[in-house]
């Protein structure tokens, strides 16, 4: 089954297309501000060049994030529309296991990590290799790099757009150079073959019901959390 | 022609079907009062993620009222100007999806030349060219109507909308959010010539509003005593402020009207149901032998069926967009004369 995979939560139109374990497209354009003015476009080249047409896609894999809130959006609503038009089968995927994805079949603990654009702030999440996939270890992050030093209890690879930027304070704050860095972007091939894998496995999403993973509450909202929580501890107290 | 209309401007999220630019076969809108209630107004981030989770089942659901299934969409218009920018990116992404994967025209329509739209779909026997007021909590223009998609921008705000000043009032005496159906119902209780508030630019020759002021005065008369735990006259202070806002937006548009010898004006857009505001206008107009138009309620606020038909209208005059669509946050009303 061809699997076409996107991913626009950098500030890039990541699209790849699948079929099975093979990879016969995968492209990251970079658009900054014109992702959704390019991302039809984008999308419409990569069938071309591969001599295919939206009718021959299988199934979508759909780039979750977490990464640029207004980026997720526009892959997120576009690989839904699509699935829902076509009627073919979508699978959301998380941007931080594409990104692992890319270390193979690293046999080190992997570490994803995606910049939450404020800050200092970074989405993370910690996966392990295997013959059956990538299987995510503990619960996703999101903090400073020295918090997630903390969680850092053995040898491990670290993937990201940066890597070398993290390995490198990740290695003053545990003392340690057993850090591998590998250097990766989210890729359209990776969300594609992720998707594909659960696709054929009979694993999809409610197409309708597909969002971002955000991992952050709005500004607003957590503004008013905090202050709901500050006066129900001082209630409290 | 069929056409699936997408309206995510702002916190509404619509998706409609209306043939011919005429007859509306359905119109969903999922409005996100209850998010954004608490904030005492509409939070983007709050609204662009709740588009996302709701523009797919919106969509569907206009299928589905309508009759009608994805084959049949004849093509796809969409809010693509004016509104807020992580709102209006939600719709335009599913529009060009639908366009690409359906192979059919695609056309972005400026969220203003919806609520004109609005009109001509409620009154199909609206004369042109006519005087067209949108007022709501995001926009106050006024535009003249020469034809469908020519206008000439006549006036706006300079500061905030006059739905906003309602709502910036109802937050200021703590009345909830949105402001504008509270404090029409409070003012039915109230006297309009309790206090007299200033009428902001009323006698300036511009047709361009300024409500700023106008809210400011009202917060500094009554701030210390609100303050101090007096208990207001609400509705006393609701009658007076919608009257002086009602005052400027009618005088302003008969004046329009009359400088450009039309005898037939629309009001469109959220405040348009306010009940004062409709029966001055019609009392204005009687007067001055002018026709005063008003949507029905359904298509008074934010809705995909007035997108839909402002859309088809575009397309009959050849503007499609291609897939290269972009959104556009604030743009005035095209000005087009050509054609």
């Amino acid at each position: 089954m061809l699997v076409l995979g996107i991913d626009t939560s950098g500030y890039a139109n990541a699209i790849g297309v699948v079929d099975g374990e093979r990879v016969l497209a995968d492209f990251t354009f970079q658009t900054r501000n014109e992702s959704l003015a390019r991302i039809m476009l984008n999308i419409d080249s990569v069938l071309g060049e591969n001599s295919l047409s939206l009718e021959d896609i299988g199934g979508f894999g759909v780039g979750l994030g977490p990464g640029s809130w207004t980026g997720i959006r526009i892959g997120v609503t576009v690989g839904k529309m699509l699935a829902y038009c076509t009627g073919r089968p979508a699978k959301g995927i998380s941007t931080l296991e594409a990104l692992a994805f890319g270390a193979g079949d690293c046999q080190r603990l992997i570490c994803a990590v995606v910049d939450a654009g404020a800050r200092e702030t970074i989405y993370a999440a910690f996966y392990r290799g295997g013959n059956n996939g990538l299987r995510q270890v503990g619960d996703y992050y999101v903090g400073d790099v020295a918090g997630l030093a903390g969680l850092v209890k053995e040898p491990l690879t670290l993937v990201a757009a940066d890597a070398q930027k993290y390995r490198n304070a990740l290695g003053q704050v545990l003392k340690s150079d057993n850090i591998e860095a590998m250097e990766a972007a989210p890729g359209g091939a990776a969300v594609a073959s992720l998707a594909a894998t659960r696709l054929q496995n009979g694993e999809h999403d409610d197409t309708l019901a597909l969002a971002p993973l955000y991992l952050k509450e709005s500004t607003a909202r957590a503004f008013v959390n905090k202050y709901k929580r500050r006066a129900q501890a001082s209630a409290s107290g | 022609m069929l056409v699936l209309g997408i309206e995510t401007s702002c916190d509404e999220t619509s998706a409609a079907l209306v043939a011919d630019g005429r007859a509306v076969l359905s119109n969903i809108i999922a409005n996100q009062l209850d998010l954004h209630r608490k904030y005492g107004g509409v939070v983007p981030e709050i609204a662009a993620r709740r588009h996302t989770e709701l523009i797919g089942y919106v969509i569907n659901e206009a299928l589905d009222a309508g009759g009608k299934s994805l084959p049949d969409v004849e093509a796809v218009a969409v809010t693509a100007r004016q509104g807020l920018v992580g709102s209006l990116l939600v719709g335009v992404a599913a529009a060009k999806t639908l366009s690409y994967a359906l192979r059919v025209p695609l056309v972005g329509v400026h969220h203003i030349e919806g609520h004109i739209f609005a009109n001509l779909l409620s009154n199909p026997e609206m004369p042109l060219p006519h005087v067209c007021l949108t007022v709501s909590g995001g926009h106050t223009w006024l535009v003249y109507v020469r034809d469908h998609c020519r206008y000439d921008l006549l006036g706006g705000t300079v500061d905030d909308a006059a739905g906003e000043a309602f709502d910036k009032i109802a937050k200021f005496l703590d009345l909830g959010f949105p402001g504008g159906p509270v404090i029409d119902r409070l003012a039915t209780e109230g006297n309009r010539k309790a206090f007299a508030f200033p009428r902001p630019l009323l006698k300036a020759k511009s047709l361009y509003f300024s409500f700023s002021g106008l809210k400011t005065a009202i917060i500094n008369a009554f701030k210390h005593r609100l303050a101090s735990g007096e208990q207001l006259p609400l509705e006393d202070i609701a009658a007076s402020f919608q009257e002086a806002v009602v005052d400027v937006l009618v005088a302003k548009t008969v004046r329009a009207a009359k400088e450009h010898g039309v005898s037939a004006v629309s009001v469109t857009g959220g405040v348009s149901a306010n009940r004062r505001l409709r029966e001055a206008f019609v009392a204005a107009g009687n007067s001055a032998g002018i026709r005063v138009y008003f949507p029905s309620l359904s298509l008074c606020t934010d809705n995909a069926a007035m997108i839909a038909a402002a859309g088809h209208a575009r397309l009959k005059r050849g503007y499609a967009d291609d897939l290269s669509l972009d959104v556009i946050p604030n743009v005035p009303l095209e000005v087009q004369h050509a054609g």
